[in-house]
Formats: structure tokens, sequence, C-alpha cells
């Protein structure tokens, strides 16, 4: 029988929340998807798999990898069997990060310029000040439409009795949407009417929505602005994402070396000479965007960018500056943002976080390290992070002296399980430990978050880190209706 | 249009012109490799399409197999197929947002099956014209693609402007080597060597049907670089060049417009009103590196007035 084929191997760990079994029989949000697997052979599935990987080479959806002076191109490990969630579930989150997006939001406006947080003593002045994401040259102009956070993809991961808790707010250039977008299009070609049979929301809509929001953006009153997209060029990992955005809205992907600035403005240079920029969706980090202003050495960005944006002669987003609110330490004082400018309780909760600054804290992590996990408050996609219980002494005794250097640059949490969901390894299901990064915009009309998202999946056995540079695959990502 | 995005489809489009011209030459001097002909050698081969120096050609000129995988798979070699697909791929992958998906997927698609240890192994044992096949066809499938998606706006005539460039700049070049390998010699009348010559660019039924009365020098001469009903003759690719450059009339730009049409005017008048007789009186080699010098000079001309970002 190729049904017990199929699950006999899947063995949940009992402190562990997986998003498919529960008490040993299927989640009812899971039944159409595992009945369809069990009515193919292991043949067919591995077949499907085959296709897939065969989609991502053939469409370029790939990463290149430069070893021994020669570019070899891998493909993100993509697991056939989708992650999902319920339509409950999916209220739930999406309440839960519009609230905290709007306070993220006010945060920024706030601490760039009247401060009201800092002078009212909710969030410390120094975890402002020594956070170096936080830019004095963003100070006392405004925005268009006060926003700050325009694309946010916040990570979400699910302990042990399944409560969500939110793990990082990513405001500064996310990635990961068209891996949403294309893990969508393979699971259509792979799986033949899974989708409509199971009642699964569209994701389509993002490019629209997120086009809608950059034009309603421009500075100039005019009745077609120039929309572009900032990429840092085509040896950068997400170019494949970049040009995917540009394409699915149809504005122009450019270079820094594509644009020069003239008197405040911004222009790009086509074959018919200089045309002005509106609105830059830049995929290049703060630090590389002007050299006049920051890093000088850069070589992606525009030399007099920054002064053409606080003239408000052009619109970036997201705006410069917006790491101070999604830093590791500033992080702890969310919940307190949010009862402070929308007098409310918080609904996704945070996981608790020890700042490594306080010396009370750090003593209670230091005793309790192969509970903790330790992270730089500045670093991403899981480097500079330490383990606890995967850690050897040495390891850990020798973090601790990094630690002891710049104590406010550290943060701990308990190691929290991550939920798990099954993954198709070589003909059978076996449980793997996903997070999940749903995308939300923020346009002058609001917030909208695309049903759907990113599911990273720890492939390696036990494993609790998702990033894909350390190993990690996605899934497709289904969000059901009612 | 971005000048970078202008660019990388101009180049994308010569690269993809290239490779196919050395596609079907490498396949048809194959086939007279193994033909009766007495003193066949891949020289003139090597000499218009790598750059290796006289020694190291020498070295692999009787040698098909090695001449095949020089310039099909050779990673060291920068104008092996597989080194100028991945240019061409570079080029295209910088502009995904301005050719179609297909375009791209079949162009990505070629990188891959010419990279592939495979083909370098097959080409090695197996029989080469079946490999050079499927390697054409991917080409073909280009070709295809490009008429039938790309949309006729500014980028179309960007690539059209490289390929018939390239192209015209090829023919050139083939004709010229092929006389030197003979010393600008009329009176030879081998039959077989024009025939493969012919066959190389896609001109030889053309030839039958328009020459009946065998294989004359000056009848070769007059097809590839007068013929205008002949797609890889001199002559149909520069009037393609005017014709692609004339889209690109508009209101801005109009200095360097002018310029740049008044160039390409004039080498069509020069090529247009020659006659074999004519071109005998220069000498084949000083007018063919006459039009060759004036095709560059018209990328030269491109490159400083459209494509110049940095």
């Amino acid at each position: 029988m190729q049904t017990s084929e199929l699950l006999n191997s899947y063995s949940v760990d009992p402190a562990t929340w997986d998003e498919m079994y529960t008490d040993q029989t299927v989640r009812g949000q899971y039944k159409g998807v595992v009945d369809f697997m069990q009515q193919m052979s292991i043949e067919e599935l591995n077949k499907k798999e085959e296709l897939a990987k065969r989609l991502f080479m053939s469409q370029g959806i790939t990463f290149t990898v430069y070893s021994s002076g020669e570019g070899i191109e891998k493909i993100f490990p993509f697991d056939i069997i989708p992650r999902i969630i319920t339509a409950s579930e999916w209220k739930y989150i999406e309440d839960g990060i519009k609230q905290r997006l709007k306070a993220l939001n006010l945060f920024l406006k706030d601490v760039y310029n009247s401060q009201f947080i800092l002078k009212d003593g909710i969030v410390p002045v120094e975890m402002v000040y020594s956070c170096p994401h936080y830019l004095r040259e963003m100070h006392g102009f405004h925005v268009p439409h006060d926003l700050y956070v325009h694309i946010a993809g916040i990570d979400l991961i699910r302990d042990h009795d399944g409560t969500f808790y939110i793990l990082e707010d990513n405001l500064r250039t996310p990635s990961g949407v068209s891996y949403m977008l294309e893990n969508r299009e393979i699971t259509k070609r792979i799986f033949p009417d899974l989708l409509p049979n199971n009642n699964v929301r569209s994701v389509t809509d993002y490019p629209n929505i997120l086009h809608r929001n950059l034009v309603s953006l421009s500075p100039r009153q005019t009745a077609h602005p120039t929309v572009v997209v900032l990429t840092p060029g085509i040896y950068n990992s997400a170019y494949f994402e970049h040009t995917t955005l540009a394409r699915l809205m149809g504005v122009e992907l450019v270079e820094g070396r594509d644009l020069v600035v003239d008197n405040h403005r911004v222009y790009m240079k086509t074959t018919a000479g200089l045309q002005q920029v509106d609105v830059i969706y830049r995929r290049v980090d703060d630090e590389f965007l002007d050299p006049l202003v920051f890093n000088p050495d850069s070589m992606l960005g525009v030399a007099g960018i920054m002064s053409a944006y606080r003239k408000g002669n052009v619109a970036i987003v997201n705006a410069i500056g917006n790491g101070v609110a999604d830093d590791k330490a500033i992080y702890t004082y969310v919940p307190a943002m949010i009862r402070y400018y929308l007098n409310e309780e918080p609904i996704l909760k945070n996981v608790p976080t020890y700042q490594l600054g306080h010396p009370d804290e750090r003593e209670h992590v230091f005793g309790n390290m192969q509970k903790m996990v330790v992270k730089r408050t500045n670093e991403s996609g899981g480097y500079g992070m330490l383990m606890g219980h995967s850690a050897s002494d040495e390891e850990i005794s020798k973090y601790k002296m990094e630690i002891l250097k710049d104590p406010r640059q550290f943060i701990a949490q308990p190691i929290i399980s991550l939920s798990s969901a099954p993954c198709y390894m070589n003909g059978k299901l076996k449980p793997r430990r996903v997070d999940l990064r749903p995308y939300a915009l923020c346009g002058p009309e609001g917030i909208q978050i695309v049903p759907g998202g990113l599911t990273r999946v720890a492939l390696r056995e036990g494993s609790l880190v998702v990033n894909s540079s350390q190993g990690g695959g996605s899934k497709d990502t289904w969000v059901l209706a009612g | 249009m971005l000048s970078r995005v202008a660019d990388s489809l101009y180049w994308m489009s010569r690269y993809m012109e290239r490779a196919d011209g050395i596609l079907r030459m490498l396949k048809i001097n194959y086939a007279s490799s193994q033909d009766d002909i007495q003193e066949f050698s891949w020289m003139p081969v090597l000499r218009i399409f790598t750059y290796l120096d006289e020694e190291g050609a020498v070295k692999i000129s009787r040698n098909t197999r090695a001449v095949l995988q020089y310039m099909v798979t050779d990673r060291e070699n920068s104008n092996s197929v597989l080194n100028i697909i991945t240019h061409a791929r570079e080029n295209a992958r910088s502009v995904q947002d301005h050719i179609t998906k297909e375009l791209w997927q079949c162009l990505n698609d070629f990188y891959h099956i010419v990279r592939d240890e495979k083909l370098n192994r097959e080409l090695h044992k197996e029989d080469p014209v079946s490999i050079l096949d499927v390697l054409i066809k991917q080409g073909m499938l280009y070709f295809g693609t490009l008429d039938v998606t790309m949309a006729r706006g500014e980028g179309f005539a960007f690539i059209n402007l490289g390929k018939y460039l390239e192209r015209g700049v090829q023919s050139a070049d083939i004709l010229d080597v092929k006389f030197s390998d003979m010393r600008y010699d009329f009176r030879k009348t081998d039959t077989t060597y024009w025939k493969y010559l012919l066959l190389s660019i896609s001109g030889y039924e053309l030839y039958l049907k328009t020459y009946r009365s065998g294989f004359d020098a000056r009848n070769v001469v007059e097809q590839i670089v007068l013929n205008e009903e002949f797609p890889r003759s001199v002559l149909y690719s520069v009037d393609r060049v005017s014709r692609y450059f004339e889209r690109l009339k508009g209101e801005r730009n109009k200095e360097a417009f002018q310029k740049i049409d008044f160039m390409i005017g004039r080498i069509l008048s020069k090529v247009r009103y020659s006659t074999v007789e004519t071109i005998m009186a220069q000498g084949l080699h000083a007018y063919l590196i006459g039009i060759k010098e004036d095709l560059y000079q018209v990328g030269n001309a491109l490159n400083h007035n459209y494509f110049a970002y940095t």
C-alpha cells in the first residue's frame, strides 16, 4: 500500500506543533492534499519533484555560486508539499501584522521628528542613538504621506502550542516575495486542479498593489510618473527577484550607473537623453545608496540621491533609516509602541527577548546559555548567531567574550522550537521545521497583505535554522478561503 | 529606453547571430572535411573565428574533433560557442524585463544545453552533425521566438541592428578568408570548394538557381556581396541595418541620429552601386576590409551616441 508508504515514517516530535498532524490524525486543512498525494505513486511524485526543479532551472530562477572562477547555477530548494494556513489563522495573522506595522510606522515618523516616545521614556534614548541604522540624515523632514514602511516581510514562527510569535520585523529591503509568486506558479504546473479544488486564495495581485502604491507616492503631479526598481546588479543573489518585480509591474529595472542627479532631481540615462525619475523602489541597502552621504566607496548607489530625497523631488521605497525600527534590540519595545501609539493590546506576541546591554539580563542569559539563541542586533540571514543547545562549551565561551566587547549589539531569546510541516523526501513525508513570512504593502490607502507568503523550511533533520544561506528551502504557502 | 538596456539588447543579439554563424560554418566544414577534398584544412576557420596564433592553429588544424571541441565547448576559447552563448545570456539576464519571458527561457535553456558536460562528451564520441544540429535548432528557436513574441518597439530595433551588423561583418569575413586561402586567384574552378562555401551560409540552392553555368568565383562574390535577395549578403545586411535604424528617428537625439543615418546611407550606396567589375578593379580584399571598417564605425557611433551610460 502506497498510503502507508508515504505516511508511515511521519513521526511528529511530541514537543512540537505540527501543521499537518494532531493526535495521529490529519488536520482538516490538509485532508485534500494528503488524499491527493495518496492517489499518486512514488514514481509520479518523484516525477513532479523533477519537473519542479526543471521549471526553476529553465526559467532562470537561480542564483550563481562562484567556485574556482566558474559560475554554477543553483536553484533554491523547493518542497512540493504546500504549507496550509486556515482562514481563521490568517485573519488573526493579518490583524496582528496590520496593527504592528501601524505602530512601527508611527514610531519611525516620531523618532525622526518630534521624538515623543523618547521624551516619555517608553523607549530608552540610548537604545535609539546607539543603533547603527539610526540615521541623522533622516531627521526633520516629511516623507510622502508620512509613510516609512511601504513593504514589510514580517517573520512569524509557531511555538509548541501553536501560538504565533513575531520573530523579526523586516522593514528595510525584505526579499523572497518572488518565491511566493513563483512557488505558486510551480504548484499550478505540477499539481493541476489541486488549487481550485482546495479553495486556495490567489496571490497574483501583489505586483499590481505594489505598483499602485508606488505610483501614488510620486512627488510630481503627472499622469504617468516614472517608477523604477533599483538593483545592485546581476551578481546580487536576489537579482531574479528584482527583474521579476520590474517585469510584473511593467517598470524599468535600473542600476546605480543608470541614474544621475542634477539640480536635486534624479534622472535615468536613456537612448533619448535624460528622463526624470519620480519613485524608486530600491533594493540597495541604505549604506550603499549615496556615496556622498553614506559609504563613499559604494559603486551601487547614486551620488546626490539623498539631497533629491530630502528636497522631496523623488520618493524612495522603503524610506531610508528604517533599520532603527527593525533592530533586534528595539524589537523588545514594539509591544510598548503599540500600547503607546494605538492604545491597543498587541495581537501578535513577541518572543521574550533579553537585552545583553542590561547587566541583570545578561547574567541570566549567561547562566542559561544552553536554552538560548543569541543574535547580533544588526545582522540578518542567520549570520552571526549562536544556538545554545547545539554549541560546544568552547564556542559558548568564545561567543561570551564577543558579547562582552559590546553588549548592546546582542540580544538573546529562549529557543522556540518552530512548528513542523510535511516535506517530500525520497518517497516519504517527513516533518521539517518551518517559519512564515507574509508580505505587507502599506500605501496611502492603508495596509494590504496578499493572502500567502513565503514558508521557509529547514531541510536538515532537527535543524531550526530556515535561512536559505544556511541550507533552508521553501514551500508554496496556501491561505484557504473561508 | 535605458542606454544600458539598449546596449545589452544589441550585444545579446550580436552574440546570438555570431553563434549561429559559427555553428553553421562548423557543420558544413565538417561535411567538407569528410568529403574528398585533398587540401581540406581547418586553418581558414581557425583564422576567422578564433584568436589562436599560427602555431596553435596549425597544431589542431588537421584534427577535426579537436577543432570542434575547441570551437564549441572549450572554456578557454573566448570565442567558443559556449562562451558566446554565455555572453548572450548574461546580456539577456540583465534586461529580462525588456525581452519576453519566452525569449529569456529559450536563451537560458540554450545556455544550460551548451554547458552540459554530456554535450562535450558526445562531441568527442558521437556524430558531430547531430550535436551541431541540436544547437542550431536551439538557435532557430531563439530567432523564431524573437520574431513571434517581441514587441516592435525600440528594443526590437536595437536587437536587429546588432543582428545585421554582425551578419554583414561575418559574411564579409567569410568571403575574405576563403579567397585569401587561395590567394585571391579567381581562376580557381574547384567546384567542391565553392559548394561548401555557399552551403556554409545557406546560399547554395540560390546560387544554382541564379547561375546555371557552373561555378565561377565572380558569381560567388556577386551573390555574397551584392544579391539583394540573399539574406546573408552584405547588401541585404546593410539594407536591414538602415531600415531598423530609421525606426529610431525621433524628436530627441536628432543630431546623433542624422550623423549615424548619414554613415549608414553612405555604406548602403557604396555597396548597392558596386558591381563585380568595380570590386575587382579595387581589389576584393581592399573592398571587403573597407566595408568591415565602415560597419565597425557604425557600431562605435551607436555606442557613443545611444549606449554610453557610464
